[in-house]
């Protein structure tokens, strides 16, 4: 199982750029332990849970405080942190940057597959492994929301690694795709930590995290949680 | 966004030309765009024009994508014809013009029969002497994103231009110009942010890792 442990972890914005001239912080200061198989990230727009993502693998360094994965710190050993952790986009057509999945599964195995025959097979393995060879050769601008969404998934899961970071991944998806995609989450065997808007998925996580305000103002039980989440939003 | 034209989507098939390593149909390319500067007359150009869609159809691609791409290139070869034509004569017109859509098109073929990454493959290959100066497959990853970015910037364009047209703004250059280049940016960031997140930009590390590779960690 992969541990995540984030202490004293702050992201302030700079105060170069900002309108008012000052630093802002949007983050934190955040302590959490992530041990858990599933954990949900549910909050309001803005409310840090993507900066919160983000940090798991390096995409954002915290200001101060710091992140590890698995004792490895996510900011001076940002390359390994990236192989063990992969992470998944709202928009699947930011993640796909070549123009067939094929293409793409191939590209995250560059790395680990010098010979292309090798490459080849190993790329089509993973197709296979998510039902989608018969979508391989399509151009990712022709797969419907559900397909991009599943080939994404594929793409950064081609490489094995041991933690899933998904930053709203159903919000674009209709109700059939997103129960076909949480169906799927359910089977994977890495550790999942996902934000996203819909309470029903966020429900079917081992623990849940609410985000306010760039705080984390409550942790534990889903069920629990998403009832809070609830009274935070419904105030006037 | 839009559907891909031919020019940047590979078309898969067995044909002799999806057989064919890539350097021969990389020279013929070249050839092809060559040839502006070393023949004259336009019958070697609609010729090679002939030759060029006859290798289309052999090779099984979709002519109907062949010829949207060259509908994207229109309105430029037009310009170009009557400029050619008046500072010229029709004979050079014809020559510049097809000498341009032969090169589109042979680059096209080489795409739609060439899956990106053994066009990466060989990028990496060309680049390795400067390996000391820029990592090959940084390069390689670069070209391959140019490839991939030319129909999402059409799209976008085309869309920003409806919505310009829904506003009644279509005449006026800043409402479509400003929008598309806000939006080439955005997607540029959302980009390297993909690439960052799955450590395509990352130096190669030696360091060994001995966890990655078995996924499962659900216990």
């Amino acid at each position: 199982m992969t541990s995540v442990r984030v202490q004293g972890a702050t992201v302030t914005l700079p105060a170069d750029g900002s309108p008012d001239g000052r630093s802002r912080t949007i983050l934190g200061p955040v302590d959490l332990t992530l041990d858990e198989a599933r954990v949900s990230v549910i909050g309001a727009n803005g409310s840090g849970k993507s900066t919160l993502l983000r940090l798991l693998n390096g995409l954002v360094a915290p200001t101060s405080g710091t992140v590890t994965v698995d004792g490895l710190d996510t900011v001076r050993h940002g390359a390994r942190v990236r192989r063990r952790v992969a992470f998944g986009f709202t928009d699947p057509l930011s993640q796909l940057v070549m123009p067939t999945g094929r293409e793409d599964v191939e590209l995250s195995l560059r790395r680990r597959h010098r010979a292309r025959s090798d490459r080849r097979a190993a790329a089509e393995d993973v197709l296979a492994r998510f039902g989608l060879s018969h979508l391989g050769d399509q151009s990712v601008y022709e797969l419907s929301g559900g397909e991009r969404q599943l080939m994404a998934l594929a793409v950064v899961l081609a490489t094995d690694p041991a933690l899933l970071v998904l930053d709203e991944p159903t919000t674009l998806l209709d109700r059939r795709n997103t129960s076909g995609f949480t169906r799927l989450l359910e089977t994977l065997p890495q550790t999942v930590v996902l934000a996203t808007h819909d309470l029903e998925l966020a429900l079917l996580a081992d623990r849940t995290i609410v985000v306010d305000a760039g705080r984390v103002v409550f942790d534990g039980e889903p069920a629990v949680a998403v009832e809070r989440y609830r009274n935070l939003v419904d105030e006037p | 966004m839009t559907s891909p034209g031919l020019f940047t989507a590979h078309v898969p098939g067995t044909s002799l030309l999806h057989r064919m390593p890539l350097w021969p149909k990389l020279a013929g390319v070249i050839a092809v765009g060559a040839m502006a500067w070393l023949v004259g007359s336009p019958w070697p150009f609609a010729a090679v024009t002939l030759v060029l869609w006859a290798l289309a159809v052999a090779a099984a691609l979709p002519l109907r994508r062949l010829l949207r791409s060259i509908r994207t290139l229109l309105p430029v070869l037009v310009v170009l014809l009557a400029f050619q034509w008046w500072s010229h004569d029709l004979a050079y017109a014809v020559h510049v013009v097809l000498g341009i859509a032969n090169a589109f098109v042979a680059a096209g073929i080489l795409t739609a029969t060439t899956p990106v990454t053994d066009l990466l493959d060989a990028v990496v290959r060309a680049a390795r002497p400067l390996r000391r100066v820029v990592d090959p497959e940084v390069v390689a990853l670069t070209l391959g994103i140019v490839v991939r970015s030319v129909p999402w910037v059409a799209g976008s364009f085309a869309a920003v231009r409806q919505s310009a047209r829904a506003r009644g703004l279509d005449r006026d250059p800043r409402a479509v110009v400003v929008p598309t280049v806000v939006h080439v940016v955005a997607y540029a960031r959302a980009t390297g942010e993909a690439l960052a997140a799955r450590g395509l930009t990352d130096p190669p590390d030696d360091e060994p890792d001995p966890d990655i590779g078995s996924g499962g960690r659900r216990s």
